[in-house]
C-alpha cells in the first residue's frame, strides 16, 4: 500500500509548477498590453485638413494668386502639428509648376513620407484651378 | 511530506516567480521598441470615431444652447453648417467645467454609446499668447507697467497683430492694432486715481492668417493688494449668447461688464439678476475673434475682476492617459477647427479596445 503511494507528491509538484509557469505566461502576456502608445496617424489626413481650413476663407486661393508663398508656408507652419515637416508643390491646370520658390518648413529625415493632393478654386475675379501637391513626413 | 520535497516545492516556486518578474519587467521595459505594429484598424477606428465627435451635431441639434439639454447623442458640430469641422460655440462651451451648464464626461460617454471607448479631448489656441509684467514704473500721479508678450507656437515665434485692453474699476482703454515679431514689450500708462487691480487682455490674429486667433490675459495690482484667482468671487458661465455670472459669496456688487474682441468691444447691460447671479446679453460680433469678457465687482470692500472666453477656452475633458494603469492603446488625432470663424486646435485622444 505504501509502495503504491510512492511518487505522488512529486506529480502534485509537478502539476503545481505547470499551473504556475502557465499562470506567469498569462499574467506577462497581460503586460504587454497594459502600456501607452500615443500616434498621430494619418499625416495625409492632417495635411488635407490645413489646406481645407485655409481655402474655407479663400486664403489659400490667395496667397496662390499673389505668389505669397511666404504667407503660404507660415499658415501651414501653424495650423500642423508641431514636428511635422512639409513640402508643397502648386500646379495649375496644364500640371505646370507655379510656386517659385521652396515651400517647405525643413528637410525630410524620416523614412515614412504621406502625400495629399488638393485642388483649390481661386476666389478671385478670374476663376483659376490649382492643384496642390504636399508631402508630410514627421521630424525625427 | 519529507523535507526534500518542501525544499524542492519552494526552490520551484522561487524560480517560477523570478523568471514572471523578469519576463515581466523585461516585456515592459521593451514593448514600446518592439511593438511597431499597431493594429491599423483600431487606428482607422479611432480616427473615424474622432471625426464622428466633430462632424456630428448630435441629437438634439441645438443641445449647446439649452443649459437643461442633455445629449442624446453626442456631437459638437454646429446644426446646418455648411463647413466641415466647423463647431458649435455653445456645445464646445458646455465642455468647460468652469461653466455652470457643464456636461459631465459620464454623461458624454453614455451620449456616444461606445462602451469600449474612452476619450480626451483639448480645444485651445493654435498658438500661445503669453504676457509677464517685467516692470513697474511709479511717480506721483501715474503708473507705467511693462508688459512682455510673446505669441509663440511651442517655442517657435508667430507673427501677430495685438490688441490690447487694460480694465479696472470705471475704467477701459483700448490700444491700436500692434505688430509683433513674436515677442514685443508693450508699455500702459495708469493714473493713481483708478483703483485696481487691473486686467491686462491681449487678443492677437496671426499675421499670416486673420482667422488663427488667440488671447492671453494677466491680472496685476494697482492701488491694490495682489489680485486674486480667476473664478474666487464669481462663477461666469457664457451660453447661447448670455451671461450668467454666479457669485461665490453672498453680498458681492457687480459694476461694469464688457464684451472685447479684437476688433469690438461692448460695455454689457443685464437683462435679469437675483441673489445669487445676474445675467447679461452678450453681443454677436461679426469677428473671426474669441469674445473676452471681464467683469468688474465689489466684495464688501474690496474691488475685483473676473474674466472669461467665449468660447470658454482653453479646456480639456476626458480620461487621462497619460496614467501608466490605462489598459490600451492610445491614439491621437488632431485637426483645425473652426468655432466663429476663428481657427483653433483640437486633439482627440481616443483609448482604442483591447487587442
Amino acid at each position: 500500500m505504501k509502495s503504491n503511494n510512492k511518487g505522488q507528491i512529486r506529480i502534485i509538484e509537478a502539476f503545481l509548477a505547470v499551473l504556475i509557469i502557465f499562470s506567469s505566461f498569462a499574467v506577462s502576456a497581460n503586460f504587454t498590453i497594459t502600456r501607452n502608445a500615443t500616434r498621430r496617424d494619418d499625416l495625409a489626413s492632417v495635411g488635407s485638413q490645413a489646406l481645407l481650413k485655409l481655402d474655407s476663407d479663400g486664403s489659400l486661393g490667395k496667397f496662390i494668386d499673389d505668389g505669397n508663398w511666404t504667407a503660404l508656408r507660415d499658415a501651414l507652419n501653424i495650423l500642423l502639428p508641431v514636428g511635422v515637416c512639409f513640402n508643397l508643390t502648386v500646379y495649375d491646370d496644364q500640371m505646370q509648376q507655379i510656386n517659385t520658390a521652396v515651400i517647405s518648413n525643413g528637410g525630410f529625415s524620416s523614412q515614412q513620407i504621406h502625400f495629399t493632393e488638393y485642388i483649390c478654386a481661386s476666389q478671385g475675379t478670374v476663376f483659376r484651378c490649382y492643384i496642390i501637391h504636399m508631402h508630410l513626413a514627421v521630424a525625427t | 511530506m519529507p523535507a526534500i520535497s518542501v525544499d524542492t516545492f519552494f526552490a520551484c516556486s522561487l524560480m517560477v516567480l523570478l523568471v514572471l518578474s523578469a519576463m515581466a519587467s523585461t516585456s515592459k521595459l521593451l514593448y514600446p521598441h518592439i511593438n511597431n505594429t499597431v493594429n491599423d484598424s483600431i487606428a482607422e477606428r479611432c480616427r473615424e470615431i474622432s471625426k464622428y465627435l466633430l462632424l456630428s451635431d448630435g441629437t438634439p441639434s441645438n443641445w449647446g444652447q439649452n443649459s437643461q439639454t442633455i445629449p442624446e447623442t453626442f456631437g459638437l458640430a454646429k446644426a446646418e453648417s455648411d463647413n466641415p469641422y466647423e463647431l458649435d460655440i455653445d456645445k464646445v462651451s458646455r465642455l468647460n467645467s468652469e461653466n455652470l451648464y457643464a456636461i459631465s464626461y459620464a454623461q458624454i460617454f453614455a451620449a456616444l454609446k461606445m462602451s469600449d471607448v474612452s476619450f480626451c479631448m483639448e480645444i485651445r489656441p493654435i498658438f500661445e499668447v503669453a504676457v509677464n509684467l517685467t516692470a513697474t514704473y511709479p511717480s506721483v500721479n501715474e503708473t507705467i507697467y511693462q508688459f512682455e508678450i510673446s505669441t509663440e507656437k511651442h517655442g517657435i515665434l508667430v507673427q501677430a497683430e495685438l490688441k490690447c485692453y487694460v480694465v479696472a474699476e470705471n475704467y477701459l482703454e483700448t490700444s491700436y492694432l500692434h505688430v509683433s515679431n513674436g515677442r514685443t514689450y508693450f508699455n500702459i500708462t495708469l493714473s493713481n486715481d483708478v483703483m485696481g487691480p487691473a486686467l491686462f487682455v491681449v487678443l492677437a490674429k496671426a499675421v499670416c492668417n486673420a482667422k488663427i486667433v488667440s488671447f492671453g490675459v494677466c491680472p496685476f495690482a494697482h492701488n491694490s493688494a495682489e489680485p486674486k484667482p480667476k473664478s474666487t468671487f464669481l462663477k461666469l458661465s457664457p451660453l447661447n449668447y448670455t451671461l450668467n455670472a454666479s457669485s461665490v459669496y453672498p453680498g458681492i456688487n457687480l459694476s461694469k461688464a464688457y464684451a472685447l474682441t479684437i476688433n469690438y468691444n461692448s460695455t454689457l447691460t443685464q437683462t435679469s439678476s437675483s441673489n445669487q447671479s445676474i445675467t447679461y446679453s452678450l453681443p454677436h460680433f461679426l469677428d473671426p475673434s474669441p469674445t473676452l469678457i471681464v467683469v468688474t465687482g465689489w466684495n464688501s470692500t474690496v474691488f475685483f475682476i473676473e474674466w472669461t472666453a467665449y468660447p470658454q477656452l482653453p479646456l480639456q475633458i476626458g480620461v487621462r492617459f497619460t496614467d501608466l494603469t490605462a489598459l490600451s492603446n492610445v491614439f491621437a488625432n488632431t485637426y483645425a477647427v473652426t468655432i466663429n470663424s476663428a481657427v483653433y486646435g483640437c486633439t482627440v485622444w481616443l483609448g482604442g479596445p483591447r487587442e
